[in-house]
């Protein structure tokens, strides 16, 4: 049974406020599909009438914000970013910090949780224990992040670009899954974090992972969310975007670098000063 | 260690079906304890070492054939029946190693035995069943279990 | 090069493969694979290797291959259903790059094949 207009812009309305994402007419589809699982886990006999209980039950509204945003990830398979982010990106960092300063890094739509643990590798490989960091990690999706902080993963999932060793090193069989070691949690904190909102204050960082999220976004929240995340970086941090992402003629206040084969986004006034292996882009 | 259950199952057809047999996820693996009908087509391989034992597949002859064009990508009247004993062969295969990998460590793994039922009934007279998962994928019943021949303790 | 002794798992590989540009050839099992290379005049860029099979097994494979100069610059993939902990790391220690276990989806393979720099990531969906 097809959605009515009504119900599709209660959906819609919804998820525009709650997470800021954009679903033009003519994604009823898309929400029929997405909705259909909730309707059958909750005993509901149809979409329409999960949309009508849901206009009722704060709890299932919230179920459709988490159904109706892509959570898909994986480990460290876009390679560019994030050998930018060990030889260019942390070895300068390391340099301009004293050794007592712990590096901030934060994933910032980290869905399942691959992004930050990924991360979390890469430091830990990057750094031999030779400073402190900490890592925070942030979704709008209470299952997401559930899932993230669990840090369970299946065989399916671990295969999404996960470089064998650091499966050996980091992770142990838990049953059919495998489970990231304590190694690695120890030094990430998740919190459910809305980007189109503003942003709980905290300290400013290095590094911010922004990846495959603005995507979802309309231009004026691409720029309110860039622009938020940017008052929260130190004015010499990094921003990395996802591959189809960028700041340019969006916000100002970032400007785009080259950093190895990636492009990486730098709060405008650090670029003035030189940086090694660093060229303008 | 404890043994395999029919969750553990379930979680590992679930991932064999989504990566060779339904990747767009339309015609899903069902389990259901529904007596299944004769199986005609038997997959095994055997485990040995710390643990021993086998996990079987059985398939009804139509099911068997649309593993075997699913896995290939060919169209059913393109089977053979070479095709199907090495497409089932193969999926007991993964789904072996994978039940293998729940078992206490330092146990092998067979290449698999794939027959038609006439020869393959109660090939394993001593073996007691440990868990096993029946359902049925478009609408043709397969069944998956788990047995041991060694008492386990 | 693929190696496997199920025809059904080399089609699927062949395919995935294929579609990234690279020429296929496939072996049954280790010793067909070992032959095979004698008579290559130039050793492939990766084989993708299954690890239980007749004759002579993957891990085996893989040792006779690393024992020999003359095939340093191939990349070693095992793509099997043997999944312990224990296991991947023997494969490793005979000097396997990479690991994909089965079941695996398509973009796995070309994940791991970009990740050893074989392909391109903007192949990447
Ligand atoms: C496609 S995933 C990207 C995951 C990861 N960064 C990566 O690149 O692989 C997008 C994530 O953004 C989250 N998300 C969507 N809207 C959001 C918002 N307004 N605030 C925070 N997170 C949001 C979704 O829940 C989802 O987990």
């Amino acid at each position: 049974m097809a959605l009515t207009q009504q119900e599709f812009a209660f959906v819609s309305g919804l998820v525009r406020r709650e997470a800021a994402i954009v679903l033009e007419t003519g994604k009823e589809y898309l929400v029929e599909a997405r909705l259909l699982p909730l309707a059958r886990r909750t005993g509901t006999p149809s979409v329409s009438e999960f949309v009508a209980r849901a206009q009722r039950e704060r709890a299932l509204a919230d179920q459709i914000v988490d159904a109706l945003t892509t959570n898909e990830t994986s480990w460290l398979r876009d390679r560019e970013p994030f050998s930018a982010f060990t030889d260019i990106v942390l070895p300068g960092l390391m340099e301009q910090r004293t050794p007592m300063q712990k590096l901030r890094v934060w994933s910032a739509a980290c869905s399942s949780g691959q992004e930050p643990y990924g991360l979390a590798m890469l430091l830990e490989e990057t750094l031999k224990s030779s400073r402190q960091y900490e890592i925070l990690a942030t979704d709008i999706s209470a299952e997401m992040l559930e899932r993230a902080k669990n840090g369970r993963y299946s065989q399916l999932e671990v295969n999404r670009g996960l470089p064998v060793p650091m499966l050996v090193k980091y992770f142990q069989r838990a049953g059919t899954e495998w489970q990231v070691n304590d190694a690695l949690r120890r030094n990430i904190t998740f919190q459910k974090v809305n980007l189109a909102a503003p942003l709980p204050p905290v300290q400013p960082f290095d590094v911010v992972f922004l990846r495959n999220v603005l995507i979802y976004f309309d231009l004026e929240t691409k720029r309110s969310v860039l622009r938020r995340i940017r008052s929260l970086m130190r004015p010499d941090g990094w921003l990395f975007l996802g591959a189809a992402e960028t700041t340019i003629g969006i916000d100002d206040g970032f400007e785009r670098v080259v950093a190895g084969r990636a492009s990486a986004y730098r709060p405008r006034a650090a670029t003035t000063a030189p940086v090694g292996a660093m060229r303008k882009g | 260690m404890t043994s395999p259950t029919t969750d553990d199952l379930q979680a590992i057809t679930e991932q064999v079906w989504l990566s060779y047999l339904d990747p767009e996820g339309i015609n899903p693996f069902l389990p259901s304890e529904e007596a299944p009908g004769m199986p005609c087509v038997i997959a095994a391989v055997s485990v040995t070492g710390a643990w021993e034992g086998h996990v079987v597949m059985s398939f009804s002859e139509p099911a068997s054939k649309l593993a075997a064009s699913a896995l290939m990508g060919m169209e059913d009247e393109e089977v053979t029946r070479d095709d199907i004993a090495d497409a089932v062969g193969e999926l007991v295969n993964v789904i072996g190693g994978n039940v293998k990998s729940l078992l206490p460590d330092g146990s092998l793994l067979s290449l698999p035995h794939v027959a038609t039922i006439d020869e393959g009934v109660n090939k394993w007279p001593a073996a007691v069943e440990v868990c096993h998962l029946r359902g049925s994928w478009q609408n043709e019943p397969i069944a998956i279990s788990v047995w041991t021949s060694k008492s386990t303790g | 090069m693929v190696i496997d002794d199920s025809r059904a798992m080399r089609l699927i590989l062949r395919r995935i493969v294929t579609q990234l540009g690279f020429e296929v050839h496939e072996a049954g099992n280790g010793r067909e694979a070992l032959d095979l290379l004698e008579s290559m005049s130039e050793p492939p860029q990766v084989a993708l290797i299954d690890w239980n099979m007749p004759e002579m097994n993957g891990l085996e494979f893989v040792s006779a291959v690393r024992s020999q100069e003359r095939f340093r610059q191939i990349t070693l993939m095992m793509v099997t259903t043997e999944s312990e902990h224990g296991q991947i790391v023997r494969a490793l220690a005979a000097g396997a790059h990479e690991y994909v276990i089965k079941p695996f989806t398509p973009d796995a393979i070309t994940e791991k094949l970009a990740l050893l720099g074989l392909v391109p990531s903007g192949t990447l969906s």
